[in-house]
C-alpha cells in the first residue's frame, strides 16, 4: 500500500468529514439561521463570507444547510442503486428465461439516454424528494447491476461455490450467505463512484429546476442564483460557490474510492 | 459478428422501450390522459372539449388499437401534436434540432479526438510526471458538474474580458449565408462548445489512457520501442489499430452523453435548440412535445450506435478478411 494512496484517503475523509459535519450540525458551522433577513446583494464580507443574496439569506448559511439535502439524496439514491444493481446482477446469472430476461434489461437500461429520460420523468411524476431519489437509482442501476454479475459468475465457477452445491444447500442460502459477502468490495466501489454520479444528475435536475423547492439543494440554489439575475449583480460566488462545493464532495468520494481499491488490488495480490 | 448483431439487438431494444413508456406514461399514471396528452388540466376544458381531444386522441378505443395509432404518429413523422404550441411535434423539433447538433458534434469530435490523442500519449508513458499531472488535473475536472463549467466560462469570457457573446447563436445585422455570417455563428458557438468540450473529454481521456497504459506492457509495444521507433509512431501506427474499436464504440455513446450535455447548456446560454424547447415544454407542462424530445434523443443514440457499429465492423480484421474458422 503505498503512501500516496494513503494521502487520498486522508484527504477524502477530511472533505468528507467537513460536508458531514455541515450536514448533521448545520448551526455549528454558521451564526444565522436559515431564514434569517438581511439587505439584499450584500457583498462578501467577514460578517457574510460569501455575501446574502436576492432575498437577503446569508450565502453561506444557505450552503451549510443545503449540504444535508444534496449528500442525503445522493447517498440515499446510491444506496437504492446498490440494492437494484445487486439484486438483478444476481438474477441475471440464473439459468434460463429468467436470467435471459434480466440480462436483456440490463442492456437496455445501460444504453437509455439518462438525463432525459430522468428529466420527463420527473415531470411526470411530479418533484419530491422521494421521487427523485427512486426515479436517479431506477436509472442508475445498470452499470453496478454489470459489474455485480461479472462477479458472480466468477464466483459460481470456485470451488468453494461447488462444495455448497454438492452440500446440498439451497440456491437462496448460497447467495445470501456465500456469494453476498464476496460482493463487497464491488458493492463498496460501486457505492462510492455512485454517490458521485447520483449527486451530479441530482444537482444537474435541481438546476433545471427540477428539485424539490422544500428542500434546497446545492443545485436548486444554482437554479435560483441563475434565475434571480445573480450575473447581473456580478455575485459571482453566489453561482459558482454550490458548484466549486459539488465538485469538492465529489472529490471527496473519488478519493476515498482510490484507497479502497488500491487496498483491495493489495489483498488480491 | 455475433458480438455487433447482439449490439444493434440492444440498441432497438432500447428504442422499444423508450417508445412503450412513452405510449404508457400518461396512460397509466393517475389522472386522466386527455391531460396528460394535450397539456390543459382537466379544470380548464369544457366537456365538450375533453370529447374532442378524447375522439382526435383515440383515447376512446381498445388500448392495442391506441398503440397501433401511437406507432403509426411515429411512423408517418409528426411524432404527435403539441396544444399548447399548436404545431406537430416534429415541426418543432426541425426548427431547434440543428443548433443543438452545432453544438453537440463539433464537441463530440474534440472530447474524442483530444481525449484520444491525450490518453494515447499518457498512456504511453504511464507513470510519467506527465501524465500523474494530467491524469490528476482531468480527473478533478470530471468531478465539475457541467453547468459550473459552463458558468464559470461566461463570467471569465463574457462579463470579465468581454471577448465571446452570451447569448443566441447569431447577432442580428447579418443575412445567412455570408461569410460574416458564419464567422458570426462561429464566435457565439464558441462557449457552448468549449464548455461541452471540457465536460465530455475527462472520461474520454481516462478511458483511452487506461486502455492505452494496458497496452503499454505488451511484447510488440517493447520491441517496437527496441527498433527505436519514434514515440509518435509507436502510438498511432501500433496502439491506435489495437484501440480503434474501444474509441469508436466510445465515440458512438459520446452522441447521447453530448446531447444529453447541450440539453443544459442550452439554457445557460439561450441557445434555442432542443434543451430549450424541452425545458419549455417541461414549464408549459407541455407533455406530448417532452415524449418527442425523448424520442428524437433516443433515435440519435441508436442511430449514433448503428453506425458505430458499423464502422466497428469495418475496421475489424478478423470480419474484413473473413474469419479464418468460419
Amino acid at each position: 500500500m503505498s503512501r500516496r494512496n494513503l494521502t487520498a484517503l486522508v484527504l477524502g475523509l477530511a472533505l468528507f468529514l467537513c460536508f458531514l459535519l455541515a450536514a448533521l450540525f448545520p448551526s455549528v458551522l454558521t451564526d444565522y439561521g436559515l431564514k434569517e433577513m438581511f439587505p439584499a446583494w450584500l457583498p462578501p464580507s467577514g460578517e457574510h463570507l460569501l455575501g446574502t443574496n436576492a432575498l437577503g439569506y446569508d450565502i453561506f448559511t444557505e450552503i451549510v444547510f443545503g449540504t444535508r439535502d444534496t449528500l442525503f439524496i445522493g447517498m440515499m439514491s446510491s444506496i437504492l442503486t446498490l440494492l437494484f444493481g445487486a439484486l438483478f446482477g444476481t438474477l441475471a446469472t440464473r439459468n434460463g428465461v429468467v436470467g435471459g430476461a434480466f440480462n436483456a434489461l440490463i442492456n437496455v437500461f445501460v444504453l437509455l439516454p439518462r438525463l432525459v429520460t430522468l428529466i420527463v420523468l420527473s415531470t411526470f411524476v411530479g418533484s419530491s424528494r422521494w421521487s427523485l431519489i427512486v426515479l436517479i437509482a431506477a436509472f442508475s442501476w445498470a452499470g453496478t447491476a454489470r459489474a455485480v454479475k461479472a462477479q458472480v459468475v466468477h464466483l459460481n465457477a470456485q470451488p468453494f461455490i461447488e462444495n455448497c452445491v454438492i452440500q446440498g444447500y439451497s440456491r437462496s442460502h448460497i447467495v445470501l450467505r456465500h456469494i453476498l459477502p464476496n460482493l463487497s468490495d464491488i458493492l463498496l466501489s460501486r457505492f462510492l463512484l455512485g454517490v458521485n454520479s447520483c449527486i451530479m444528475m441530482e444537482s444537474t435536475l435541481s438546476f433545471l429546476g427540477f428539485g424539490d423547492l422544500y428542500h434546497p439543494t446545492w443545485g436548486t440554489m444554482v437554479n435560483f442564483a441563475y434565475k434571480r439575475g445573480a450575473f447581473l449583480r456580478q455575485a459571482y460566488n453566489y453561482l459558482l460557490t454550490p458548484g466549486v462545493c459539488i465538485m469538492l464532495l465529489s472529490l471527496s468520494f473519488y478519493l476515498i474510492s482510490v484507497y479502497a481499491a488500491s487496498r483491495r488490488e493489495s489483498i488480491g495480490e | 459478428m455475433e458480438k455487433y448483431r447482439k449490439n444493434l439487438f440492444n440498441a432497438l431494444a432500447c428504442f422499444l422501450v423508450v417508445i412503450v413508456l412513452n405510449f404508457a406514461l400518461p396512460r397509466l399514471l393517475p389522472g386522466d390522459p386527455v391531460a396528460y396528452l394535450t397539456g390543459f388540466s382537466e379544470e380548464e376544458m369544457t366537456v365538450a372539449q375533453i370529447d374532442r381531444y378524447r375522439a382526435a386522441l383515440h383515447l376512446d378505443e381498445s388500448v392495442p388499437r391506441q398503440f397501433l395509432h401511437y406507432l403509426a404518429s411515429l411512423a408517418d413523422g409528426t411524432l404527435g401534436y403539441s396544444y399548447k404550441k399548436e404545431a406537430t411535434v416534429a415541426e418543432l423539433i426541425r426548427g431547434r434540432i440543428g443548433y443543438t447538433l452545432q453544438i453537440a458534434l463539433p464537441a463530440v469530435v474534440l472530447s474524442s479526438v483530444i481525449g484520444l490523442a491525450w490518453g494515447l500519449a499518457c498512456g504511453y508513458r504511464r507513470d510519467s510526471l506527465g501524465d500523474k499531472l494530467s491524469s490528476s488535473v482531468l480527473i478533478v475536472l470530471n468531478t465539475v458538474p457541467s453547468f459550473l463549467i459552463a458558468l464559470a466560462a461566461i463570467i471569465f469570457f463574457c462579463f470579465q474580458h468581454k471577448v465571446f457573446p452570451y447569448t443566441g447563436v447569431s447577432s442580428p445585422g447579418f443575412a445567412p449565408g455570408v461569410p460574416g455570417f458564419f464567422a458570426d455563428r462561429l464566435r457565439h458557438l464558441a462557449l457552448p462548445v468549449l464548455t461541452l468540450t471540457l465536460a465530455a473529454m475527462p472520461s474520454r481521456y481516462l478511458l483511452m489512457r487506461n486502455t492505452a497504459a494496458r497496452l503499454a506492457d505488451e511484447k510488440y509495444i517493447l520491441y517496437a520501442k527496441e527498433r527505436g521507433l519514434s514515440p509518435c509512431t509507436i502510438q498511432f501506427g501500433y496502439m491506435l489499430k489495437n484501440i480503434a474499436q474501444p474509441f469508436i464504440t466510445m465515440l458512438g455513446m459520446s452522441v447521447s452523453l453530448c446531447i444529453g450535455g447541450s440539453l443544459i447548456i442550452e439554457n445557460i446560454f439561450s441557445v434555442s435548440g432542443m434543451g430549450k424547447l424541452l425545458t419549455d415544454a417541461v414549464y408549459t407542462l407541455d407533455y406530448p412535445l417532452m415524449q418527442g424530445v425523448l424520442f428524437v434523443t433516443t433515435l440519435i443514440m441508436v442511430l449514433s450506435i448503428i453506425i458505430t457499429d458499423f464502422l466497428c465492423i469495418l475496421v475489424d480484421p478478423k470480419v474484413r478478411l473473413g474469419e479464418k474458422h468460419e
